[in-house]
């Protein structure tokens, strides 16, 4: 072959091995392996979901109910700053789902009803199928959301305490006035990109909640120090049930996996066996 | 040892007048001096002191790992593609320095499936939706009605208003909603009773195209800067 002939070739020849040689962009390592995945997302978003359950229903009853009687105040304008008043329930969930969104677990969560007070949060199409389903027999329900591809799973939210069910009958805006305690008032929908998810991913779900609740709850906390017109409440280790009180954040979060950490724990532990 | 054909001598030099001339503009366009000469279009309001890295990160890896790596991905031995120059702007990108907890729209709420539909009509889950970069002005989607595809039920009980807001949507008086309420809840003002006292249309129009406020000055939360964004990511670190 011709001296000329191979330069040519070494020319053509040389670029791509100093392509090839640069080793690409490492790929992320984040994907587990199926056998890694210990819980199916149903079982991961049912423990969430129960997490939610006590949570909510702690900050119902032992915030917002007992609150009301030392003459605190909860209002869907509590950000506002001529509002001095604390998030009602809805919108406690609202913040946790906030939260969540800003940290790196995909984990989507979200409230509604078929009676809300806001109209714009009225269930529609799969959801409003699944939910009448759910009011029947208060069984979670489970579908795959083929247009985002996120597994998909509603929950009974119910009038667990007396103040859901007078904020929501006595709400001007109500279009519902006779709910009752125990009645399936909405759902909570909650969606997670895969169908199984590994020990520690489950982990990273639940300690999302978590901290949403946290967030949130500190959220209150902060617009209370801003009050100007209004009696601020004490922050501490007491309770509004003994006066006008309030838990710390962590006080709070301590008293919310006292009250759910069993069942939690016990489907941890049996996958980790 | 490369002897130039002295019929070639033309294209030889014509050849490296092109390197040395892609070299140095590729070095003077990459300067931060000249990013205005890159740019698609002039920033939007407020954003025209940001920096393109402040949206437009490197992207991992140098040029020729991208290069190999997309190369790898089109004949099928890479799973997934890698930006090639810069990353994607993304709706983190925005809020970073936007996201506000009194945000009345967020657009995390609307991946819920039951706004499949609405979503369909006016992408909420998105900014660049209503407020696409690069055109000199504060909200780009027009016109402004998209209010309808959630609140055709609204009825506001004791309606303060002269005209009910019932009576408002009944009569497909979408563009109103505006005139009273801003979008995202962020600024700190009394909303009018009457619609006579409504801001008018065209001072609204001339607000979207990046004109005074007319909602009020006062805002509960303020957007980061560039420097304030960038200690925060020096807090990450």
């Amino acid at each position: 072959m011709k001296t000329k002939t191979i330069l040519k070739l070494l020319t053509l020849f040389m670029p791509l091995v100093a392509l090839v040689s640069c080793g690409g962009v490492p790929e992320e390592k984040t994907e587990t392996t199926k056998s890694d995945n210990v819980f199916s997302v149903a079982q991961v978003l049912e423990m969430v979901a129960k997490e939610n359950d006590v949570t909510r229903t702690l900050y119902t009853k032992a915030i917002v109910g007992k609150g009301k009687k030392q003459g605190m105040k909860f209002d869907e304008d509590w950000r506002k700053d001529d509002v001095e008043a604390g998030p009602l329930p809805a919108l406690f969930l609202r913040g946790v789902a906030s939260s969540i969104r800003k940290n790196p677990v995909p984990l989507g969560l979200y409230l509604g009803s078929d009676f809300p007070i806001n109209k714009a949060n009225k269930f529609e199409g799969k959801q409003a199928e699944l939910f009448k389903k759910i009011k029947h027999d208060q069984e979670p329900q489970f579908f795959f959301d083929e247009d985002q591809k996120l597994h998909t799973a509603m929950f009974a939210d119910l009038a667990s305490a007396g103040a859901c069910v007078s904020c929501h009958n006595d709400h001007p805006q109500t279009s519902k006035s006779d709910w009752k305690l125990g009645d399936v008032m909405g759902a909570t929908t909650w969606q997670y990109p895969k169908d199984s998810l590994s020990y520690k991913e489950t982990v990273a779900v639940l300690n999302s909640y978590a901290k949403g609740t946290v967030d949130i709850y500190m959220e209150y906390l902060d617009e209370i120090k801003a009050f100007r017109k209004s009696d601020k409440p004490e922050i501490g280790d007491k309770w509004p049930a003994e006066g006008n009180y309030l838990p710390t954040a962590e006080v709070f979060l301590d008293s919310v996996k006292k009250l759910s950490s069993y069942e939690t724990m016990k489907n941890l532990v049996a996958a980790n066996k | 040892m490369f002897k130039v054909s002295p019929l070639r001598q033309r294209q030889f030099l014509g050849g490296i007048i092109g390197l040395v001339l892609g070299v140095v503009l590729f070095y003077v366009l990459t300067l931060e001096a000249t990013e205005s000469y890159v740019s698609v279009g002039p920033m939007n309001t407020g954003h025209e002191d940001l920096s393109c890295f402040a949206c437009h990160a490197d992207a991992k890896g140098n040029l020729l790992q991208q290069v190999q790596s997309n190369i790898a991905h089109a004949v099928g031995s890479r799973k997934e593609s890698v930006d090639f120059g810069t990353q994607d702007v993304t709706l983190e990108n925005c809020l970073q320095c936007h996201d506000r907890p009194n945000d009345r729209h967020p657009t995390h709420r609307f991946t819920e499936p039951r706004f499949k539909e609405a979503v369909s009509k006016v992408d909420a889950t998105t900014c660049i939706t209503c407020h696409a970069e690069h055109h000199e002005e504060r909200v780009s989607i027009t016109p402004v009605n998209y209010c309808m595809n959630c609140h055709q039920d609204l009825e506001v009980e004791n309606d303060p208003l002269d005209i009910s807001h019932k009576d408002l949507i009944a009569k497909e008086e979408w563009l109103t909603c505006i005139q009273c309420h801003d979008f995202h809840g962020n600024h700190k003002y009394e909303v009018a009773e009457h619609l006579k006292d409504t801001i008018p249309m065209e001072t609204l129009q001339a607000y979207f195209d990046g004109g005074k406020d007319p909602y009020s000055d006062v805002k509960k939360y303020i957007a980061l800067s560039q420097e304030e964004w960038i200690k925060t990511l020096n807090k990450k670190e």
